[in-house]
């Protein structure tokens, strides 16, 4: 590197030996610039305002002794190279330090010029290379996803004309259909619709492995989610002569999740069972609470198939696996669905396994995180070790015009979330989870930590901010109103824990009666 | 009563074929447009009760398409319905911003489309479209 010098930031608290290793980058053939400070606060804070070529770090600082050291260094400036001067004791901890990310070490009292040189040289260019790694992979990750994206796009325009004339025919738009002709169009159209999963299947794989699935959780209940699917799957199962069974405990606790995507895991769930399942067997999909775990709702889709063979079990959740046994091998899918399901049950932070003996069938497993209104409430309701004075439920019901168009609805009523979430203090407030929308009509609740009277100043601004909302005003009507949810005085002793469950007991008291569905809500909402 | 008249734009004049009958057999009436350029200038022209809009399409996409009927004064209150190969991943959500009614990914269920053309006709029309 001639003409310029390389910028060097030595951390080092012993002068003497800081000195030495100044003496040896001089005595170096390359021109150095070096940056020397005594404690690692003075080298995060240099590294803050700029990055040198490369760092020269002692790992035992006034401030900062050992791993801490260079793990602190390794955070502040990941992209920097770091070579560590390490002493004859610790040495071993230097080549620890080569496994978390540092380059390369020098042990002090055997450095000479040309290894000081050629250590900085090579660290700089492992870095480099490193880096340039990193990028072409992900490089090559976005290319794939914009790659997908465009062939499921253009392998949709075919798949719509195919899709579209075929039920032109069968619905007899075109002339009558005979018998023959039908099956045979009916057989054309289950394969495009075969066709048209494949492609939503790929695309949502390899955004699943981009990390681009955004989740929108919602309280819903889990019931109407198992019945939705299985309703979804009936035709399928039973085009195969496979049962479909569904057993539900309702009073399993409302879920927060995503439900479309809960849809999705079980669709892929029951599909994958129903693909496996012999005629005349049966599928069961359950869902009840978590014996185990009272935070999370635990569903299954147990089949009658012919299980899974023990050198299968490892992979069956790989993309692209599939089992060489499966007993339809005429139409095998992609072998995606597992993986998807698998991607989006962990998203929720949940759990997906799987029991299954060849021969016997297989049963999959997974759960869900149940809406605790508790736990959300109570850093809202506890202020400085003790339940707040006063709390207050405003709710907020967007009733749409009767003729307003369905699509701008949702949106708006989304938008006004998003303007009712910056109506509220975050850490004395809490824009309760929506619920899933029973209808049109959304209702939004607020609970707040106030009083009735400044509860007031809220809605005033509510009112404001939601009339500005774009498209509100000319599609539905806006309605604010509160009630203060009675407080029960603690009892001597009482955890603050409890406290809080009591008022989420009361808020949900209030809920149900709003939402009008006492009844199954009372059962569902978990406290 | 006249039917209600709906504008299919589309650049693939198969599927602008396939809605056209399935449209027609559900007792509306249809006009065509293949690109954006030419569905600003035919919906001036026909004045159409509903629009079927896709997104990728020549000579301005749908969401030129879907501008430019906003800011028209005479074309902003004719309700579009987008009907698109895009993912509605990355396009539902833009496209309802812009103003569309509803969107439908393809292919999509005709059923629904038809219920959702059924609703979003503006009532008037709508009411004429009933079967007598």
């Amino acid at each position: 590197m001639k003409g310029q010098s390389t910028q060097v930031l030595l951390i080092e608290d012993n002068l003497g030996d800081a000195d030495l290793v100044r003496l040896r980058l001089v005595e170096g053939k390359s021109a150095v610039d070096v940056n020397h400070v005594n404690r690692l606060a003075d080298g995060l804070a240099s590294l803050r305002e700029k990055s040198p070529a490369v760092i020269l770090l002692d790992l035992n600082l006034p401030d900062s002794q050992g791993a801490e050291t260079f793990r602190k260094v390794l955070e502040m400036a990941p992209d920097v190279p770091v070579v560590i001067l390490s002493g004859q004791e610790d040495e071993a901890l230097a080549i620890k330090a080569l496994h978390q990310g540092v380059q390369d070490y020098l042990v002090k009292g055997a450095i000479s010029s040309s290894s000081l040189d050629r250590a900085m040289r090579y660290a700089v260019e492992r870095q480099a290379l490193l880096r340039s790694l990193e990028m072409s992979r992900k490089q090559q990750l976005e290319f794939k996803n914009q790659f997908l994206s465009h062939v499921s796009h253009e392998l949709r325009t075919p798949l719509t004309a195919i899709h579209q004339y075929v039920n032109i025919l069968l619905d007899g738009l075109a002339g009558e259909v005979q018998g023959e002709q039908r099956d045979h169009l009916k057989t054309i159209l289950r394969s495009v619709n075969q066709l048209g999963a494949m492609v939503r299947d790929l695309l949502e794989a390899s955004r699943a492995e981009a990390g681009k699935i955004r989740l929108s959780p919602r309280c819903v209940a889990a019931p109407d989610l198992i019945h939705a699917a299985a309703t979804m799957m009936k035709a399928t199962a039973s085009e195969k002569g496979v049962g479909l069974e569904v057993g539900v405990d309702t009073t399993l606790p409302v879920l927060y999740a995503d439900p479309d995507r809960v849809l999705e895991i079980l669709i892929n769930l029951i599909e994958n069972a129903v693909k496996f399942t012999p005629a005349g067997g049966a599928v069961t999909i359950q869902g009840c609470a978590a014996a185990a775990d009272t935070d999370f709702a635990y569903f299954s889709v147990t089949d009658t198939g012919c299980g899974i063979a023990a050198e299968a079990k490892p992979l069956i959740f790989e993309r692209l696996y599939q089992d060489p046994n499966a007993v339809d091998s005429s139409r095998k899918g992609l072998g995606l669905g597992l993986f998807i399901a698998k991607e989006l049950v962990s998203l929720h932070g949940g759990r997906i396994w799987f029991a299954s003996e060849p021969g016997e069938g297989t049963t999959f497993s997974f759960t869900l995180p149940l809406y605790s209104l508790a736990k959300l409430l109570f850093p809202v309701v506890i202020h400085e070790g003790r339940l707040r004075e006063a709390v207050v439920l405003v709710k907020v019901v967007l009733r749409p015009h009767p003729n307003a168009p369905r699509g701008r609805w949702k949106d708006i009523t989304q938008r006004c979330l998003e303007a009712l979430q910056g109506c509220v203090y975050l850490d004395k407030d809490l824009v309760l989870p929506p619920m899933a929308a029973t209808g049109s009509v959304e209702t939004f609740m607020v609970v707040a930590s106030t009083d009735l009277e400044c509860a007031n100043v809220m809605m005033t601004r509510i009112r404001e901010q939601l009339g500005k909302v774009q498209g509100l005003s000319g599609a539905g009507e806006l309605e604010v109103s509160a009630s203060a949810v009675p407080l029960a005085e603690a009892g001597p002793g009482q955890s603050l824990d409890a406290q809080v469950h009591k008022v989420a007991e009361a808020v949900n008291e209030i809920v149900r009666s709003v939402l009008g569905e006492a009844q199954r809500l009372s059962a569902a909402t978990k406290t | 009563m006249a039917n209600s008249k709906i504008m299919i734009v589309d650049d693939d004049p198969d599927l602008r074929r396939a809605l056209g009958l399935r449209l027609r057999a559900n007792k509306y009436d249809t006009v065509n447009a293949g690109d954006g350029y030419s569905a600003i200038a035919m919906a001036y022209k026909e004045r159409p009760d509903l629009i079927i809009l896709d997104l990728g399409l020549p000579a301005g996409d749908g969401f030129v398409v879907l501008e430019r009927l906003q800011k028209s004064d005479r074309l902003s209150a004719i309700p579009v319905i987008v009907l698109t190969a895009s993912d509605a991943q990355s396009s539902e959500r833009r496209a309802l911003q812009a103003g569309a009614a509803a969107f439908f990914q393809k292919p999509a269920d005709n059923a629904e489309l038809l219920e959702v053309i059924r609703a979003t006709l503006p009532q008037m029309a709508r009411e004429s479209a009933l079967p007598s």
